[in-house]
């Protein structure tokens, strides 16, 4: 019973592929229903996660309290949640023209919850990286070019090895320094530069910006590619191999 | 498609939709071509033992040393933020990371900032893969609320994130799970979070997505307790920025993220096999332990080369393309 159900479990999930693919060939009625099944699935576990996973025990079971289980008495109802109901709704008042002004208390709740940590978010985000961007850029030592394997060496010595700024660090800080200074210099709309050597700074920082937009773009295909791969290996090796063919091959 | 007719004795304009047509035709049925051999280029060598050679990044060995350095038995929080749309690389980065987990005997406490589907997605790698591959072995299952529980999904990620770092406990309050004798209970009195009261508590947090939940995450748990991402090859570059800087401690990328991560369970870091020779020798970095003859090799590694070979395969319709269409040119300047 169990080997037919994930058998046919599987072979919905190979029908649903094939499906989907099918848009590669043209729009197609196939690929729609697949995609309405697909869209009607998701929506539909969202709302019932929405609940149990999150309504009810977060809410309705603090609200109206529960009775306990395994020999623990549970919490009373706590009745105040109740007035999260009405704040809630009134966010459904934006359809309506004449009270539309009561779905702004709720935004706007949300809205100062948002902006009171933004400063902490900002911060915890970005400060990091504006930290790790101020970088030595003059070696401390000239020989060896390269940071020396510490593995072995005494402990003080490691951790100078670890301190010390190599040529080839100084290298790699430079063309980092220099691309974060030239990528900002783009983003100076406020004013029109007139200086040649800042325009072709940012000209520069355009082109770097095109490498970096490029190798993003290759990442995003390998993923792509990766999907791929993954279904094919679905179809013919867990579905086809192991179990149409119990792994005769 | 529909067979463009015959353009005897029609107007110029006619003529020129029929050409249009035929361009059409002809496109398409290259790209049918090009599809069919990406279908092939994506199956032939899943079914052919291919290798090759890795070594990997700086960033994923990190992130391996961190995860090692995790003590035994100790509560990990897994925020699962994949589903079946980018299993070919977050179910590796899942299957690798939970089998490291699971061997040294972490309790997990996951859960979703992103998609209502991740957490049943995950226990059914549990249930499904992981825990078979165990048993096969002789080995102890993966049980639900003794070693693993779900908190489920959260959509509100940044207000949840926000509350778990100030106070865990009360982000958490009213959430249930199965207890072994099937009765709902507080996910607090499961061994998994029993003695765990706040974030400091946790001695990791690992995020697998495929989206834009992890910068909520650093926004507000960077810094209070450390964390490892697994990202799909999008997010990669985007991920990179919070490994560099440190906000991170490790960070695997995509199908090569995965395949590092596999390696380095094979053969550690600087870590002597039985034969006495080290496998993989990282500089600077001291010796750590793998799993060598364990099933460490998953999607990594069948993935790998048949990524090699897509890749291929659309570097030359680049390169053919491009090609083609500067002859066309050239024909048409002439």
């Amino acid at each position: 019973m169990n080997e037919h159900y994930t058998f046919w479990k599987m072979t919905a999930g190979v029908l649903c592929t094939v499906g989907l693919y099918s848009v590669l060939y043209r729009e197609n009625k196939f690929y729609r229903f697949f995609e309405h099944i697909f869209l009607g699935l998701a929506a539909g576990y969202a709302i019932v996660a929405l609940w149990t996973e999150n309504l009810k025990e977060g809410w309705y079971d603090l609200l109206v309290g529960s009775q306990g289980t395994a020999g623990h008495s549970g919490p009373n109802g706590y009745y105040l949640y109740a007035l999260l109901l009405p704040i809630g709704l009134m966010g459904y008042f934006v359809f309506s023209k004449k009270h539309s002004w009561m779905s702004r208390i709720p935004i706007g709740i949300v809205l100062g919850l948002w902006s009171g940590q933004q400063v902490q978010v900002w911060w915890n985000r970005y400060g990091g990286q504006i930290q790790d961007s101020i970088k030595p850029m003059v070696p401390t030592v000239w020989s060896p070019a390269f940071k020396p394997d510490a593995a072995g060496m005494d402990p003080k010595l490691a951790a100078n090895v670890a301190n010390n700024v190599y040529i080839s660090d100084a290298v790699t800080n430079i063309i980092f320094v220099i691309t974060l200074l030239a990528v900002l210099s783009y983003f100076l709309f406020s004013f029109d530069v007139k200086n040649k050597a800042i325009r072709g700074f940012s000209t520069l920082g355009r082109y770097l910006l095109m490498i970096g937009f490029g190798a993003i773009f290759g990442s995003t295909v390998m993923m792509r590619f990766s999907l791929v791969i993954d279904r094919m290996y679905y179809i013919w090796i867990e579905w086809l191999m192991n179990h149409v063919m119990h792994g005769k091959f | 498609m529909d067979t463009p007719q015959d353009p005897v004795a029609r107007t110029a304009e006619e003529v020129q939709v029929f050409e249009a047509a035929k361009i059409e035709k002809k496109t398409h049925q290259t790209r049918m071509i090009l599809f069919g051999l990406l279908i092939l280029c994506s199956t032939i060598p899943l079914f052919l033992t291919l290798g090759v050679p890795n070594k990997p990044t700086q960033s994923t060995v990190d992130l391996y040393s961190t995860l090692m350095s995790v003590p035994d038995n100790s509560t990990v929080l897994l925020q699962t933020d994949w589903t079946l749309s980018t299993r070919g690389e977050s179910g590796g980065e899942f299957e690798g990371l939970m089998r490291v987990l699971m061997r040294k005997n972490c309790k997990i406490a996951l859960y979703s900032m992103s998609d209502a589907q991740a957490p049943q997605v995950a226990i059914d790698e549990i249930a499904l893969l992981l825990n078979p591959e165990r048993k096969a072995k002789g080995e102890r299952e993966y049980k639900a609320w003794d070693d693993y529980i779900s908190l489920g999904f959260f959509p509100n990620a940044e207000g949840e994130t926000a509350s778990m770092a100030a106070n865990l406990r009360s982000a958490w309050t009213g959430k249930k799970a199965i207890d072994v004798q099937g009765q709902e209970e507080d996910v607090f009195q499961s061994p998994v979070l029993k003695n765990v009261q706040t974030i400091a508590n946790v001695p990791l947090v690992v995020i697998i997505t495929a989206t834009n939940s992890f910068n909520v995450l650093i926004e507000r748990l960077a810094g209070k307790v450390p964390v490892i991402a697994l990202v799909t090859g999008v997010m990669g570059p985007e991920s990179n920025v919070y490994y560099s800087s440190k906000q991170i401690q490790g960070l695997a990328i995509g199908m090569k993220g995965v395949y590092d991560l596999e390696t380095m369970m094979e053969e550690g870091i600087n870590s002597p096999g039985k034969d006495g020779k080290v496998a993989f020798e990282w500089p600077n970095h001291p010796p750590v332990a793998g799993f060598p003859g364990e099933t460490n090799y998953g999607r990594g590694k069948l993935y790998f080369p048949t990524l090699h070979i897509d890749m291929t395969l659309m570097i030359l319709a680049v390169i053919f393309g491009n090609v083609g269409m500067f002859m066309a040119k050239k024909r048409g300047n002439r």
